[in-house]
């Protein structure tokens, strides 16, 4: 009883430490819960701070994806004038899971060959039943047959927007433009050679401004395709080009292609002749010989006389004219009827090493200088390059190159004598000029002028005129090499010619293989019958356009030549 | 002591009125961003609409097809080159009036007889003489004639007569020195011109006078010319004299006489008046 109870008197001990130890708990505890409290009224801050920033700086639920700007997936190519020459668009693709498919197939495989006809209802039955995981039903579906398809209601069927390459001028210019693979790559033309510029995010919102004009290039099309129905022809190819730039204006090759469905294309068609094809052209390198012979003084002008008789044989082989003279025939007269006796002559004299020399810095060596990838390499005799080929190359044979660096040659030629590399773009401030190499002296270019309107107006190049126009030029008739042989029946017939001659500007090629003879031609297959008059309708076509007006009282100074030509027709008179 | 201690209550609610203000200031701000950056949309959707339209119509409308539309339909062709014109000039060459001979109209002589000859004014001594008169007469159209060859006589004529254009009677008035020049004129050079026309007149065939007649006609003015002018304004008019032929006859017509000569503009008028 005496004992005292333990509340009564003085904590034990134990209990102190008790006490003490719940207080220092109790400490622990709210400075825990203190810190909990900041770090929830943190978060609370910051969530708050967060909503507010998002309020005053953020993006509503309602915002678009950044449309600031329209940039294609791939840049367009436009010609000289802005008109779109390709273009990327959003087109409709349809396409099927077989896997996903859930309704009847064979119901849906009819209803499929209902709406797109190219295959039978047993062949989409075969592709449903195939564990393809994917294929293309169409791709570029026109609207209506995307709704019909849409109406289907089939959860297999995909039904989506891709970016699609359009060409809207069709052929116009294919080989030019080239067309690309189904991955949206180039593979040929432009598209391939700046395929990274179309292609590269920060470029390819800019178009890509080619030289090409497309109304020049349509003229020239035409002209020349309704050249080769006429004459049964198996190919052709065309250029125009300004001789001051080298600015390729129209450049064609027939048969073409449509770069739309470039798979659908033969090989034949995706040969782009004007640049990747070599030719020997003939009778068009005539007039390079003559102006290699003028500038090095070999031939001191049109009066100068030489020896044609009727045949040369030369180092084991004859050479024939055509027209045969049999007399004494001058420089003037010899390039009027294309004379190869003469000719051959005049490269005879001019030598192998300045031939050679010349034809280097004309770029006829080597493989043109264009941006496209599709470059043939000139045919030269090489090795066996001497005395005889020395000759034959002076009249055309014996060097093959595209005719892409026949119009360059010719742009060379009477543009001052100045060499600029030939181009796919517009020249501009994003495509500056180049300050051009000197080939000939501008007095040869000059002198040249009267030499090659005289074939127009009274020589081989006659149909080749267009009234008013001043057009000077040479025809060329080739044989072509059948078994390892010149076949006398088998031609490839060019003309290359500039316009207007009395201050030349623009240089046009246009070239046929193997035209036929008809009726209007009486069985002539030489190049004054077929190509000359094709020459003459795309000038008078292409030439207002081109700003060049025609007058019918401007010539060259044609007093320079005209001496120097025998007029049999007086002779007759004078007896 | 009430307002103390609302304090705090106060203080919480401005801040929560400046917050809330702030607040619907950005909400504003950001809406307007959005209703911005829609529009920017609605353009670039519109300017891709616009442009997928236009390479359908320039699809459709290839060239080839306006081509093949041409061949089958229109049938077009490029202008031939005598279709161009050089200017306004030849645009009016086209419509010029074709020369039709009208049967009905009188009959003119080849030999037609000469104009008479104009009164001549009082006092001037080179109408005395008819066949002077004559003289002078053919060789002005002739003269006319050639000068129409130059574009130059044309505007020079003008001033010269303006000298020439003086009667007698005026320039005894008038004290400037070219008009004063041209008194002594035919008395100084004596009778040069005088007789270099008169002569070949009466013996010498037509073709002669005419040759003969432009000495007449640069006399004058050689004498205009070398009489030396004081005046500055005068010397323009000296210089131009020189193709000048006739004076007094075409003076009276000219009206631009009156104007450029400014001392000899009222004589002038006079002497018309007098006619």
């Amino acid at each position: 009883m005496n004992a005292p109870s333990p509340a009564l008197v003085a904590p034990r001990p134990e209990r102190l430490r008790l006490v003490g130890q719940r207080r220092q708990i109790l400490a622990v505890m709210h400075q825990r819960l203190m810190f909990g409290m900041l770090v929830y009224a943190g978060i609370v801050v910051l969530i708050a701070l967060r909503i507010l920033y998002l309020a005053a700086f953020g993006d509503h639920a309602g915002a678009k994806e950044g449309l600031t700007a329209l940039v294609p997936d791939r840049g367009d190519i436009v010609d000289r004038n802005g008109d779109p020459l390709a273009r990327t668009i959003d087109a409709w693709t349809i396409a099927i899971h077989p896997n996903k498919v859930i309704g009847d197939k064979l119901a849906l495989a009819q209803k499929l060959a209902q709406l797109m006809p190219e295959l039978s209802a047993d062949q989409y039955f075969a592709l449903l039943k195939s564990n393809k995981p994917f294929f293309y039903l169409r791709r570029r579906a026109a609207p209506g047959l995307v709704e019909a398809v849409n109406a289907i209601g089939e959860p297999g069927l995909a039904i989506e927007r891709e970016p699609d390459r359009l060409y809207p001028q069709t052929s116009l210019a294919a080989h030019v433009i080239g067309f690309t693979d189904i991955d949206g790559h180039g593979a040929a033309g432009v598209e391939r050679a700046f395929d990274k510029y179309l292609s590269d995010p920060a470029t390819r919102g800019k178009p890509l401004q080619l030289s090409i004009s497309s109304p020049i290039q349509q003229a020239l099309e035409h002209e020349l395709g309704t050249a080769m129905t006429t004459f049964s022809a198996i190919g052709a190819a065309g250029v125009v080009m300004d001789v001051h730039t080298g600015e390729v204006l129209a450049m064609t090759s027939l048969p073409t292609m449509n770069p739309n469905v470039a798979g659908q294309g033969t090989p034949d068609q995706m040969f782009n002749r004007a640049t990747l094809g070599v030719f020997e052209l003939g009778s068009t390198f005539k007039p390079f010989t003559l102006a290699m012979a003028l500038d090095s003084g070999v031939v001191t002008g049109p009066g100068q006389m030489l020896n044609c008789p009727d045949t040369l044989p030369v180092y084991g082989r004859v050479i024939h004219d055509t027209h045969p003279f049999g007399r004494q025939c001058s420089i003037a007269e010899a390039m009027m009827e294309s004379s190869n006796i003469a000719m051959g002559q005049v490269a005879d004299r001019l030598g192998k090493t300045r031939q050679q020399a010349w034809l280097k810095k004309m770029g006829f060596l080597d493989k043109p200088e264009i941006e496209l990838r599709e470059k043939g390499r000139p045919l030269t005799p090489g090795s066996r390059w001497g005395p005889l080929e020395t000759i034959t190359i002076g009249f055309g044979q014996g060097i093959a190159v595209a005719p892409l660096q026949l119009a360059m040659g010719y742009a060379t030629l009477f543009n001052g004598g100045i060499y600029h590399p030939p181009t796919i773009l517009k020249v501009g401030p994003d495509h500056p000029l180049g300050p051009g190499k000197r080939v000939f002296t501008a007095d040869t270019s000059y002198r040249m002028r009267s030499l090659l309107r005289l074939v127009v107006m009274k020589g081989t190049g006659k149909k080749a005129d267009a009234p008013g126009y001043r057009v000077g030029g040479k025809t060329g008739t080739a044989q072509k090499i059948i078994n390892g042989h010149y076949s006398q029946t088998i031609n490839l017939t060019s003309f290359a010619g500039v316009f207007p001659m009395d201050d030349p500007r623009y240089v046009i090629v246009v070239m046929l293989d193997e035209p036929k003879a008809t009726k209007d031609t009486y069985g002539f297959t030489t190049a004054g019958w077929n190509v000359a008059p094709v020459v003459s309708r795309t000038i008078s076509r292409i030439a207002p356009m081109l700003g060049v007006a025609p007058n019918m009282n401007r010539e060259p100074n044609m007093s320079e030549v005209l001496p120097y030509i025998h007029d049999a027709s007086q002779d007759t008179k004078k007896d | 002591m009430s307002g103390r201690s609302f304090k705090s209550v106060f203080m919480v609610a401005s801040c929560a009125g400046a917050a809330l203000g702030c607040y619907m200031v950005s909400l504003r701000v950001a809406s307007e961003r959005a209703k911005l950056e829609s529009v920017e949309t609605q353009i670039v959707m519109a300017q891709r609409d616009i442009r997928l339209l236009q390479t359908e119509i320039g699809t459709r409308g290839r060239l080839s097809q306006l081509e093949r539309w041409n061949a089958g339909a229109f049938a077009l062709s490029a202008p031939n080159a005598n279709q161009f014109l050089g200017g306004s000039f030849e645009l009016a060459k086209l419509v010029a009036p074709s020369h039709e001979v009208d049967f009905q109209a009188p009959v003119v002589m080849a030999s037609a007889p000469a104009p008479e000859p104009k009164a001549a004014p009082i006092g001037e001594p080179a109408t005395d003489d008819a066949g002077t008169e004559a003289v002078t007469t053919v060789a002005t159209e002739k003269t006319e004639l050639l000068h129409q060859a130059s574009l130059k006589t044309g505007t020079r004529e003008v001033p010269a007569t303006t000298t020439a254009a003086i009667p007698l009677r005026a320039v005894q008035k008038s004290t400037d020195k070219p008009v004063a020049a041209a008194i002594p004129a035919p008395k100084k050079s004596a009778d040069k011109p005088g007789l270099a026309a008169a002569k070949p007149v009466q013996k010498k065939t037509a073709d002669t006078v005419i040759a003969t007649a432009k000495p007449i006609a640069k006399k004058p003015a050689e004498i205009v010319a070398k009489s030396p002018p004081k005046k500055s304004v005068d010397k323009p008019i000296a210089a131009v004299a020189k193709p000048m032929t006739k004076p007094v006859r075409i003076a009276k017509a000219d009206t631009v006489a009156s104007l450029s000569a400014k001392s000899a503009k009222k004589p002038a008028k006079d002497h018309v008046s007098g006619q």
